[in-house]
């Protein structure tokens, strides 16, 4: 667990303070991710929690333990650390660059070089292929991959990550996001994420942190954040597709009515709809088949039903005061 | 017929001239070695004393920027005395005198402002992102310095290098006004007896070394750069 | 060592003037001869047609600068003889590289899409090169003319050797009489020539530097 306690920063040129009395708790497993305008100290906090930015008052514990009297290098060492412009080091190879980490701790080699080959394995690059090739060589998003499989080498229990995907085209940067939760999914760390961008940090966090001007303004699941915005700059930061955002999170299991009757009067429905789609997709069949009702099906039974009623519903359930959507 | 003969009068002359010079230093072959070797350890004792200084110099600097920027100007100025002078001051200096340790001591100064220029721009010019990276995965500095910043200003440093080799055997040649027995004495001599083609053939040789050096740290340039810093 | 200042500042005040204008001739001629063979050509090794030439034109000035500066003043001796003519050409020669060096850079480090800009704006290639390309990189070609003219106030020294006098007159003097007085002097005043020289150039650049740039 990752505690932070009243955390400041105040640089010496600045009137405002960077960062400015923040506390968070993030659980173990959990990813969190650090949202808001450029400049709003999402990235100083993320610093402080590794200590390459030393904090002006505040404190920070992992499990219990002070970070802040820890020895700098051992910390970083125990945790992954990933930025947009990735810094691998252009005079090694992927491989060399993978295996950094791991030969400062003094791993025996041929662990290492075990580890090396599983990582990027693991980030779908092929070790043989990739392992001998300068960073030059790479495309930005390979780049990327090596950047995400460097700071996993020495299996740190915390990762922390600074517009990972920030520098990669659309396409690519979607799919680093799922490839991304999958490997989460399977390794459970404990991750900062630190994005401008309100829909990666939609769909990449467990929890998200809305920062404005060095103050935490809201804490909360995307579902929280998303129904019950906490004040004006969260909702413009949402955006005012805030209704479609949540429908996006919400799975058609959740959300569709288990009625054994209507079930019976939709067999032969041409509208259906996975159980784990989002229910904005069940929208868009409904829309695009001009249907009012979708059938769920989980595998080839269907299990509930969709409607208009519950879209709302949902929509205007959880959205809280403004109901202009 | 007539302007013929004067045009394969004068070509004679000039293959005569270019005969003499290669008989000159066919018969002095013996002191012409003694001079290059005599050329060539002064070099690699002030090359040995400068990188040792100067590149401790500079990655020194390059951790406090007005340290850096004092430390660079005092090599500029430096750099800017004639060599001539420079060798004429330290000859009166009681313990230097004439020879050797003047010339090393004045050398070893004209390559200050090569090599830590070099040095410290090398060291600056390195990625921040890869620093950053590099500290944020727990390195520590001096890991940073040997793993990191070294072998990426590495490129620039010996660029700075092959100058200073170059450089240092282009002014050594003067250190023959102050005693030294190397190649600048051919052209010394020759210019005190008027004999202009020992002048010339002084003047050859000296650039032959110089172009000859540079031209062996360019191939050794290209081999120790890693590949990752090719393009 | 023993320093006597009453004959430093004799070397100073009597025996060094005669040598400074002689010196200063020694820079400013083959500087300025060096600005006009070597602008024009950097100019020309950066338009399209002759672009692929400019790396191997640099690779021979290079090689000439790889020459040590006695050699270059003493191997025209036996064409012109002793005196100003040989001593002038080899400094010339030696104040090339810098120049051509940095014209070729400054401009093409005009960027790209600045000059794309002006070409699709409808200027001529004459109009980009006079009023974008040439303004842009002109602080980085009087960089090169100012490494010029200090290296050429220092090689000079060499050129009384050649007959050619200047302050290098004084200095040999010094060393051939193991009269520090002398060294010292002749060594202040080309220091200060530099300086000078430097100064002037940079107030030079200042006086034609467009006001944005400034």
């Amino acid at each position: 667990m990752i505690e932070l306690e009243g955390l400041t920063k105040h640089y010496p040129n600045s009137k405002k303070p960077a960062v400015d009395d923040f506390s968070l708790k993030m659980a173990e497993g959990e990813t969190c991710v650090f949202v808001g305008p450029s400049g709003c100290g999402k990235t100083t906090i993320l610093r402080m929690i590794n200590r390459l930015v030393e904090p002006t008052s505040g404190s920070i514990r992992i499990d219990g333990k002070d970070v802040l009297s820890a020895d700098q290098d051992q910390l970083r060492r125990n945790m992954g650390y990933v930025i947009q412009q990735i810094g691998l080091l252009p005079h090694r190879t992927v491989r060399d660059n993978v295996a950094l980490v791991p030969r400062l701790l003094g791993w025996a080699e041929e662990r290492t070089l075990k580890r090396v080959q599983e990582l990027l394995g693991l980030v779908g690059l092929d070790p043989e292929e990739t392992g001998g090739k300068y960073p030059h060589q790479l495309s930005g998003g390979q780049m990327q991959r090596v950047g995400v499989a460097r700071a996993m080498a020495a299996d740190p229990p915390i990762m922390l990550m600074d517009e990972p995907f920030g520098a990669v085209d659309p396409i690519v940067r979607s799919r680093l996001q799922d490839e991304f939760l999958q490997i989460q999914h399977s390794f459970n760390k404990t991750i900062c994420f630190v994005t401008h961008d309100i829909d990666e940090a939609m769909k990449m966090g467990d929890k998200v942190a809305i920062i404005n001007e060095g103050k935490l303004v809201q804490h909360g699941t995307p579902m929280e954040v998303l129904s019950q915005p906490a004040g004006p700059f969260v909702r413009n930061l949402l955006g005012e597709d805030r209704g479609v955002k949540l429908l996006d999170l919400t799975k058609c299991q959740d959300l569709m009515r288990r009625d054994e009757g209507l079930l019976q009067k939709l067999q032969g429905n041409p509208c259906t709809i996975g159980a784990l789609q989002p229910v904005k997709a069940a929208l868009e069949v409904m829309l695009r088949k001009d249907c009012d009702t979708v059938t769920v099906l989980r595998g080839d039974r269907a299990v509930g039903a969709l409607t208009w009623q519950e879209i709302k519903g949902h929509i205007h359930g959880l959205s809280g005061e403004d109901h202009e959507l | 017929m007539g302007s013929a003969g004067g045009f394969l009068a004068y070509m004679e002359g000039i293959g005569e001239f270019w005969r003499g010079i290669l008989t000159f230093i066919m018969e002095n072959r013996q002191r012409i070695m003694e001079y290059t070797l005599n050329h060539f350890s002064l070099v690699l004792t002030v090359l040995a004393l400068s990188l040792a200084l100067w590149v401790s110099v500079g990655i020194l600097i390059s951790r406090n920027d007005k340290t850096a920027n004092a430390v660079m100007g005092i090599s500029n100025i430096l750099f800017c005395i004639p060599s001539i002078s420079l060798f004429g001051l330290f000859i009166t200096i009681p313990y230097l005198g004439l020879g050797r340790r003047s010339a090393a001591l004045a050398l070893l100064l004209y390559a200050m402002m090569p090599l830590v220029r070099n040095v410290y721009k090398g060291i600056k010019s390195v990625d921040r992102y890869v620093l950053e990276s590099g500290r944020g995965m727990g390195m520590s500095a001096a890991q940073i310095l040997f793993h990191i910043q070294i072998p990426l200003a590495w490129p620039v440093v010996f660029a700075g290098i092959r100058v200073t080799v170059v450089l240092i055997t282009g002014i050594a040649t003067v250190a023959t006004f102050i005693g030294e027995r190397n190649l600048g004495r051919l052209i010394h001599h020759g210019l005190t007896r008027s004999n202009s083609q020992m002048i010339v053939a002084g003047a050859l040789l000296v650039s032959l070394m110089a172009l000859l050096l540079d031209f062996l740290m360019g191939l050794v340039e290209k081999k120790i750069t890693s590949p990752g810093l090719r393009e | 060592m023993n320093f006597d200042f009453a004959a430093f500042l004799e070397a100073l005040i009597h025996r060094s003037p005669p040598h400074v204008l002689e010196h200063l001739l020694l820079v400013l001629v083959p500087l300025l001869l060096a600005v006009a063979i070597s602008f024009p050509t950097g100019i020309l090794l950066t338009r399209p047609r002759y672009r692929p030439f400019a790396g191997q034109v640099l690779a021979l000035l290079n090689a000439g600068q790889t020459i040590p500066p006695l050699a270059v003043i003493c191997i025209f001796l036996p064409v012109w003889g002793l005196g100003y003519r040989p001593a002038v050409i080899a400094l010339t020669i030696y104040a090339l590289l810098p120049i051509a060096r940095n014209t070729i850079a400054g401009i093409s480090g005009v960027p790209l899409e600045v000059r794309e800009a002006a070409r699709g704006m409808g200027m001529t290639a004459r109009e980009v090169l006079l009023q974008v390309e040439l303004p842009l990189s002109f602080p980085v070609i009087m960089t090169g003319i100012k490494t010029s003219a200090v290296l050429t106030v220092g090689t000079a020294t060499l050129a009384t050797l050649v007959g050619a006098r200047g302050m290098g007159a004084v200095i040999f003097a010094g060393i051939n009489f193991r009269r520090v007085e002398l060294i010292l002097a002749g060594t202040l005043v080309i220091g200060v020539m530099a300086l000078l020289l430097d100064r002037i150039l940079t107030l030079i650049e200042y006086a034609l530097t467009p006001r944005f740039l400034r």
